[in-house]
């Protein structure tokens, strides 16, 4: 199969899909704003062609690196973009259809076990093996994500509370990519079978996605922390005039 | 430490961060509240009284937040690690300028003195540009494909000098902002109960 064919994991095609059709639905009644609706958009393209693109063919068939990028994407970035794209009103409705009962330590918890989870190496062979099982692993990360993005969307921590679980979640997650750095031996023996791609050998291979996942794991959380960082400035603003005072 | 800083990159990390971050934070943690008054005997307390302005305007956040930043920089540049390696004086004042630089961030972040040159959210602000610098450094070894300074040729010990970077801030600074934020979320949680 050559690398550029196109792969398909039409369930995440329907997923995008009914994730749109939602989105437009509920934005019958409160209108979101421009950016909100890009952010939404480009979330939801996210999900849909990593999954089902050449990406999809390089990352199953050839090379660790991608198939890291590609989680990278749907993990980290899709989720995060998905709820920003959600209004006020949205996010409340979800909050009262269960979201309240999500509990920041359960949420950060369940996403580091779907992340290391899904990159154990008998998990990752398997889900490489058959495709229906690289369709769940791509929907534990995908859930993980949203999960542990959710409590910061919805508002349900407060700036300082926020800012210490942006810290433990960029400190845990932060192993996974080092081991991939680090590492002298190849992980899965899935890609030490597969056929090459751009001269890169199984360890550099590897090597590569682990500085790719670190990489990508700095910028988002490093952003995520400036903006409560300027939250926590912002608060202290008025009590500050007031001392001058 | 000093010996093996010679022959690994990851050593001679760990040796700047520690002589220019973690010790100077546990100094100037140590000499909180009157006992800075105590500090220098009072001929040295008098001179630098006289140079008090200029302390002053280097201990503008973002001037010593600069210099922090810069110093950081210049001394990684391969040709002026690979110089300071070769003259000791140069590398002698590299070791002054990491202790002079943490001492001026350092001294923002735990304000001994309680001049309250930043507010709370003004030093968490400080720490996290400071990790943000770090970590563009961190990356720097750990994502470079080959080794940077001629002196250490090994690439997995420009990667774990990278980490060293990483783990050292992560440490410090991150239990500086949990010491900061902790009263933070003790009233947060009141709040919410």
């Amino acid at each position: 199969m050559s690398a550029t064919q196109f792969s398909w994991e039409p369930a995440y095609i329907a997923v995008a899909v009914a994730g749109a059709a939602a989105y437009a639905w509920a934005a019958r009644v409160d209108r979101p704003g421009r950016w909100r609706i890009a952010s939404e958009a480009v979330g939801l393209f996210l999900i849909a062609a990593p999954l089902n693109s050449p990406l999809e063919t390089i990352a199953a068939k050839r090379l660790l690196l991608v198939h890291l990028l590609q989680n990278a994407l749907i993990a980290d970035i899709a989720p995060v973009l998905v709820l920003l794209g959600l209004t006020p009103p949205m996010l409340a409705r979800l909050t009262r259809l269960g979201g309240n009962r999500i509990r920041a330590r359960w949420a950060i918890l369940a996403w580091l076990a779907a992340w290391y989870g899904t990159h154990i190496a008998g998990f990752y062979n398997w889900a490489l093996e058959n495709g229906w099982a690289l369709n769940v692993e791509h929907g534990l990360l995908i859930a993980g994500g949203l999960l542990f993005w959710w409590p910061l969307v919805a508002g349900r921590l407060s700036v300082p509370a926020a800012l210490a679980y942006l810290g433990a979640g960029f400190v845990a997650s932060s192993f996974l990519g080092l081991a991939f750095i680090f590492s002298s031996h190849p992980f899965y023996s899935f890609y030490e079978h597969a056929p090459r791609l751009w001269g890169l050998s199984p360890i550099r291979d590897q090597n590569l996605g682990g500085i790719l996942m670190n990489g990508e794991q700095t910028l988002v959380f490093l952003c995520a922390i400036g903006w409560y960082v300027s939250r926590l400035l912002a608060e202290e603003e008025p009590a500050q005039s007031l001392q001058e005072r | 430490m000093d010996e093996w800083a010679d022959t690994h990159l990851a050593m001679h990390m760990l040796q700047h961060v520690v002589i220019g971050d973690a010790a100077i934070a546990l100094m100037v943690f140590a000499v909180r509240g009157p006992l800075l008054v105590f500090l220098l005997p009072p001929p040295v307390l008098v001179r630098v009284a006289r140079a008090r302005s200029f302390l002053s305007l280097l201990l503008r956040p973002r001037i010593a937040f600069g210099l922090w930043a810069a110093n950081l920089a210049i001394w990684h540049v391969p040709y002026l690690y690979d110089l300071a390696l070769r003259h000791q004086g140069l590398h002698d004042f590299e070791h002054l300028c990491w202790v002079g630089c943490g001492l001026l961030v350092w001294t923002l972040l735990i304000d001994p003195g309680s001049h309250r040159r930043l507010s709370v959210g003004g030093r968490i602000a400080l720490a996290a540009a400071m990790f943000a610098a770090g970590q563009v450094l961190a990356d720097v070894l750990v994502f470079s494909l080959h080794p940077l300074y001629p002196a250490y040729p090994g690439r997995t010990d420009q990667q774990l000098a990278g980490v060293v970077m990483m783990g050292e801030q992560l440490v410090t600074l991150g239990v500086l902002a949990f010491v900061l934020l902790r009263p933070r979320l003790r009233a947060s949680r009141l709040v919410a109960a």
